[in-house]
C-alpha cells in the first residue's frame, strides 16, 4: 500500500505511443490571464515542447490545420462527483459518502475510471477534474483528489490534494458549526507535536468519533497548507472562515461566497481564492440573500482568484456556460479562461497543467467556436498528449436514433 | 445518507406531475356542464398602462420561425400593431433598436415558481400534496407566494409568461395554471385571461418511490398504470353522472373528479412528467383507452427514442438541453433531443426547451442555443429562427395560449423582448420586456426593474435586495 500510495501522488506517465503533433494555426487562449492570439502548438510525446510561430518540426511530425480555431488548455473542474457518483438518486452507484470517516474520508479508492459521466464530460472539453466527498451533516466532509479523465483503468491522478467542508446553516447552529471547526483544527495542530495514538485517546477525538485517518488528514490542513475547501455564503460566515484562515494559518479556498461583494475587501486582503456558479442568483436560503449574477464581476475586479462550480450534476462542462455568464456580466474574458483552467492548477498545486507553456503537460481542447459560447463544442481534447475518442454513450444513443434503417434499434450499431 | 442540499431539492422538484393536454383539440367548444365550476378564481389580469412604442430598425425572430432584418415593429394598444420598413414615428415612443434583437417574450411550460419559492424553506415547500397518489383536486395556483423573487429574475430573463405545476409526487398531482410575468399581491391578477387549466400527470420513479417507501400503492411501475386507470374509470363515470338531464341523478360534487372531467370534456390539458420512451408510449395507450389527449411530455429525456410517434400523436415533448443522470430513468440523454423532436416527419415534431428550474428559466434563449447546436452537429440544418419556436411558439401552443402569444403576429399580445444582441449568444441580455405592450423590465432603469416585498429591506434596512 506505501509503493501504491507514492506512486499515485503525482504520476507523469510518458507515453511512447504519443504521436509528436502540431495544431497549427489555432486561437490559442494560453490560460495565463494574456489575450488569444494566432499561434503553432507542437507537442512531443504528453508534453508541449513548442508554442509560436513558424515552429521546427520533424518530418514525422502530424500537422493539423485550425484555421484560427480556438484552443485552450484542458478544462478542469474544482469540485464533481466524476467517477464517484454514476447515478445520484440510486445509493449503490454512489461512492461520495462514508459513514465512519470524517476529515480523513478519501474518495481516491473509489473512482470508477468507467463512469459514463467521464466520456461525456471529457468530450465536452473537461480534461481533468477534481472529485470530492458529498456533504455532510458533520462539518468537514473528507479528501477530493485530482483525476485525469482519460478513462484508463491505469488511474492516474492526484490523491487526497484538499479538504471540503461548509460553514453556514443547514445542520444546527453555525456558532456550533465554528465551535466544532476550531476543535477539529486544533487536534489537527497537535499532529506536528504528538503520537496520532495519543490524539485519538483525547476527550474530542472521542466526542467526535474521529479515527487516525482523519487525525491525519486535520494535521495536514493546519500543519501543511493542504487546501482546505469551505462553502459558505453569509457575509459574516465569511469573515468567520477568514477568521478561521487567519487564526491557524489555512490554505483557504471559499466556494458558492454568494454575499462576498459586502466583505469584498477583506476577502481581497486575505488574496483567499473562491469556487463560485456565476449562474445561482436564486436566494435559495437566507444565508444567500445577496445573491447576484455581478458576483463574478464583483470579485474578479477585486483581483480574487475565481473558479468555476455548476449546480447541474453530470454536466461539469457547463461551466463554461457559467463563466460565460460571468462575462455578459462583466467578468473578464481570460479570467473566465483562467477560472476553468491555470486557476484550478495553481490554487490545488495540479503540477504543470492549466497553461499552454512549453514544458506543461498536454491538456489541450481545440474548439468549433467561442468556448464560452455554450453552444461551442470541441473538435480535438487531448490529455497528457493523447488525443482522445469524442464518443460517449450520449453519441452512441444518438447515432442510434437518427439512424434511419428499418430494423429495431438493438441491431443499430 | 445525507445529500446535498441541491440534489435533494433538485429530487424533490423532480417529484411532480406532468399535464398534458391534446395540442389539436379545440377547446370551449362543449357547452359546460356546470359553469360555475370553470368561473371560480378566474382571472383578473389587467394589463400594465402602455403608451404606443415603435422599435426602429431591429432585427426580429418571429417565433414561427421567420427572420426580419432592419424592420421596425408598432407597439400600440398592448398588441403588436405593426411590422414593417420605415412605419411613422408620429406620436409613439421611438426606440433604436438597430443592431438588436427582437423575440416574442419568452415562455416556460413548466415552473414552479411559487409554488416552490426562494428562499427554499420547508414552509415555502407548497408544490407538491403528497399525501395521496391521486389528488387531482388540488390547485397549485392555490399555493402560489406572489411574493416569490424568482418571478422577477425570470423577467430579467425575458420570460413574459409561465406555466406553474404541481410536482410529481402522485400519479394525479393536481392543475397547473399559466400565469403572466407581471407580479401582484393577488394570484387572480397574475393570471392569463382565458388560458386553460391543466392536469399534471407523473409517469415512473417518483410516484413509486414516494408510495412505495410507505408501503402502499404504487410501489412499482405496473401498479402506476393501474392507479391512473381506476382513477379514469372513476371520472368515465362522474362524467356520464353529470351528464344526465335530471340534476337529481348527478354525483355528489367531487374537486377531483372535476378535474378529470374536465380533461375528458378537452377544457383542461394534460402535462405529463414522464422520462422513458415506452413509458410515454403507455400513457399514450392510455389516453385512448378512457378517450383524452396528452398535450405534452415533460422531462422527456428519452422522447427522441419515440419522436415519430409523438410528432403522429400531435404531442409535444418538453426538455432540457443536457440535464440528466441524476436518477435512472434520466441517464439515456442525448443533446440532440430537442432537435431530433423537432425535426420528426418531416418537421411536423413539437418540440419545447422547459426549465423546471428557477435558474434555468432565466437562460432558456441559451438552452436553446445549445440544444440547437448539438442537432446540428448530429446532422440537422435547423436555423435559430427555427429553434426560437421552442421557447415561444411551441410552449405557447402547449399552454393553450398560442391565439394570444408567443409570436410576432400582428394583434397578438405585445409580449415582447428587446435584447442586446442575437438571443441565441451568451453575451446576449434581455435589455426591455415587454408585457402586453407594457415595459416590464428596462435593464438600464431601475425604476422599471420590479423588487418584491421580500426584497425591500431585508439585508440592509435602508436599501434593497439587489437583483
Amino acid at each position: 500500500m506505501k509503493h501504491f500510495s507514492i506512486t499515485l501522488f503525482l504520476i507523469f506517465t510518458f507515453h511512447l505511443s504519443a504521436e509528436t503533433i502540431l495544431l497549427k494555426g489555432g486561437l490559442v487562449h494560453a490560460g495565463n490571464g494574456s489575450s488569444a492570439k494566432i499561434q503553432d502548438i507542437l507537442i512531443t510525446g504528453n508534453i508541449i515542447s513548442g508554442v509560436g510561430q513558424n515552429l521546427t518540426i520533424a518530418g514525422n511530425t502530424r500537422v493539423i490545420e485550425l484555421n484560427g480555431l480556438p484552443i485552450t488548455p484542458g478544462l478542469i473542474s474544482p469540485m464533481s462527483n466524476l467517477g464517484i457518483v454514476e447515478i445520484n438518486a440510486l445509493d449503490v452507484t454512489r461512492d461520495d459518502e462514508s459513514d465512519l470517516l470524517k476529515a480523513g474520508f478519501s474518495i481516491f479508492n473509489a473512482f470508477n475510471p468507467h463512469s459514463t459521466v467521464i466520456p461525456w464530460n471529457r468530450s465536452n472539453g473537461v480534461t481533468s477534474a477534481i472529485s470530492s466527498p458529498g456533504e455532510s451533516s458533520f462539518p468537514i466532509f473528507g479528501l477530493g483528489s485530482h483525476f485525469l479523465l482519460d478513462g484508463n483503468l491505469e488511474i492516474k491522478g492526484s490523491r487526497d490534494i484538499a479538504m471540503f467542508g461548509r460553514l453556514g446553516s443547514s445542520y444546527g447552529s453555525r456558532a456550533e458549526t465554528i465551535s466544532i471547526l476550531e476543535s477539529l483544527l486544533d487536534i489537527g495542530a497537535k499532529v506536528s507535536t504528538t503520537p496520532v495514538e495519543e490524539i485519538l485517546e483525547m476527550s474530542l477525538a472521542e466526542k467526535f468519533e474521529l479515527q487516525s485517518q482523519d487525525i491525519i488528514a486535520l494535521g495536514r490542513v493546519v500543519n501543511n497548507g493542504l487546501p482546505f475547501v469551505l462553502e459558505t455564503n453569509r457575509a459574516v460566515d465569511i469573515l468567520q472562515a477568514l477568521a478561521l484562515k487567519e487564526k491557524y494559518s489555512l490554505n483557504l479556498v471559499l466556494v458558492s461566497v454568494e454575499e462576498a461583494p459586502m466583505v469584498i475587501e477583506q476577502l481581497k486582503v486575505s488574496k483567499t481564492p473562491v469556487i463560485i456558479d456565476p449562474m445561482d442568483n436564486i436566494p435559495n436560503s437566507f444565508d444567500e440573500l445577496g445573491s447576484n449574477l455581478e458576483l463574478g464581476k464583483v470579485l474578479d475586479q477585486a483581483g480574487i482568484k475565481i473558479m468555476f462550480s455548476t449546480q447541474r450534476s453530470h454536466n461539469y462542462h457547463l461551466m463554461r456556460q457559467g463563466s460565460g455568464n460571468a462575462v455578459a456580466y462583466g467578468m473578464s474574458y481570460e479570467s473566465a479562461i483562467q477560472g476553468m483552467t491555470s486557476t484550478v492548477a495553481e490554487v490545488f498545486n495540479l503540477g504543470n497543467r492549466g497553461i499552454i507553456k512549453v514544458g506543461n503537460l498536454a491538456d489541450i481542447v481545440v474548439w468549433d467556436g467561442d468556448p464560452l459560447e455554450p453552444a461551442s463544442f470541441p473538435k480535438i481534447v487531448m490529455i497528457d498528449g493523447n488525443i482522445q475518442t469524442l464518443a460517449s454513450r450520449s453519441s452512441k444513443l444518438t447515432e442510434r436514433y437518427t439512424n434511419k434503417e428499418d430494423k429495431p434499434s438493438s441491431y443499430k450499431h | 445518507m445525507k445529500k446535498t442540499a441541491l440534489l435533494s431539492l433538485l429530487l424533490f422538484t423532480f417529484i411532480g406531475c406532468s399535464e398534458s393536454f391534446d395540442v389539436d383539440l379545440p377547446f370551449g367548444e362543449k357547452e359546460s356542464i356546470n359553469p360555475g365550476i370553470e368561473n371560480a378564481f378566474a382571472s383578473t389580469y389587467k394589463p400594465m398602462q402602455s403608451e404606443p412604442v415603435l422599435f426602429k430598425s431591429a432585427n426580429i425572430y418571429d417565433g414561427l420561425g421567420g427572420e426580419y432584418f432592419n424592420y421596425d415593429l408598432l407597439i400600440s394598444d398592448g398588441k403588436i400593431s405593426e411590422l414593417g420598413k420605415s412605419l411613422s414615428e408620429e406620436g409613439v415612443l421611438v426606440v433604436d433598436a438597430s443592431n438588436k434583437w427582437i423575440t416574442p417574450g419568452i415562455i416556460d411550460i413548466h415552473s414552479h415558481m411559487g409554488v416552490y419559492s426562494a428562499p427554499g424553506v420547508s414552509t415555502s415547500s407548497d408544490g407538491n400534496e403528497a399525501t395521496s397518489p391521486v389528488t387531482a383536486e388540488v390547485w397549485a395556483e392555490h399555493s402560489l407566494w406572489t411574493q416569490d423573487p424568482q418571478f422577477a429574475l425570470a423577467l430579467k430573463g425575458g420570460v413574459t409568461s409561465f406555466h406553474v405545476l404541481p410536482g410529481s409526487a402522485n400519479l394525479f398531482g393536481g392543475r397547473g395554471t399559466t400565469f403572466k410575468n407581471i407580479s401582484q399581491n393577488i394570484i387572480q391578477a397574475m393570471k392569463f385571461p382565458d388560458a386553460p387549466h391543466s392536469l399534471k400527470m407523473a409517469c415512473g420513479e417518483n410516484p413509486k418511490r414516494v408510495y412505495g417507501n410507505r408501503k402502499q400503492s404504487p410501489s412499482t411501475r405496473m401498479g402506476n398504470m393501474a392507479g391512473y386507470r381506476n382513477a379514469w374509470i372513476d371520472a368515465v363515470e362522474y362524467t356520464d353522472g353529470m351528464n344526465e338531464t335530471d340534476p337529481d341523478r348527478r354525483p355528489t360534487r367531487d374537486l377531483g373528479m372535476d378535474t378529470l372531467m374536465g380533461v375528458l370534456n378537452g377544457e383542461i390539458l394534460i402535462q405529463n412528467h414522464c422520462y422513458r420512451a415506452e413509458e410515454m408510449a403507455m400513457m399514450i395507450e392510455l389516453s385512448k383507452e378512457f378517450n383524452y389527449k396528452v398535450t405534452t411530455f415533460h422531462h422527456a429525456v428519452e422522447a427522441y427514442k419515440i419522436a415519430d410517434l409523438l410528432a403522429d400523436e400531435g404531442i409535444c415533448a418538453a426538455m432540457w438541453a443536457d440535464w440528466w443522470g441524476f436518477k435512472h430513468e434520466a441517464y439515456d440523454m442525448v443533446q440532440a433531443n430537442i432537435a431530433i423532436i423537432d425535426q420528426a416527419r418531416n418537421g411536423t415534431g413539437c418540440a419545447i426547451v422547459h426549465s423546471d428550474d428557477a435558474v434555468g428559466i432565466q437562460h432558456l434563449n441559451q438552452e436553446a442555443s445549445k440544444a440547437m447546436a448539438a442537432g446540428n452537429r448530429a446532422g440537422y440544418d435547423i436555423s435559430k429562427a427555427h429553434a426560437m419556436r421552442w421557447i415561444t411558439s411551441n410552449p405557447a401552443k402547449a399552454a393553450g395560449i398560442l391565439d394570444q402569444t408567443g409570436s410576432i403576429e400582428i394583434g397578438k399580445d405585445a409580449d415582447v423582448v428587446l435584447w442586446t444582441g442575437n438571443p441565441f449568444s451568451i453575451y446576449s441580455r434581455a435589455e426591455k420586456v415587454l408585457v402586453d405592450g407594457a415595459l416590464a423590465f428596462d435593464m438600464n432603469d431601475p425604476t422599471v426593474q420590479p423588487i418584491t416585498d421580500f426584497d425591500l429591506g431585508i439585508i440592509q434596512p435602508q436599501t434593497n435586495r439587489a437583483q
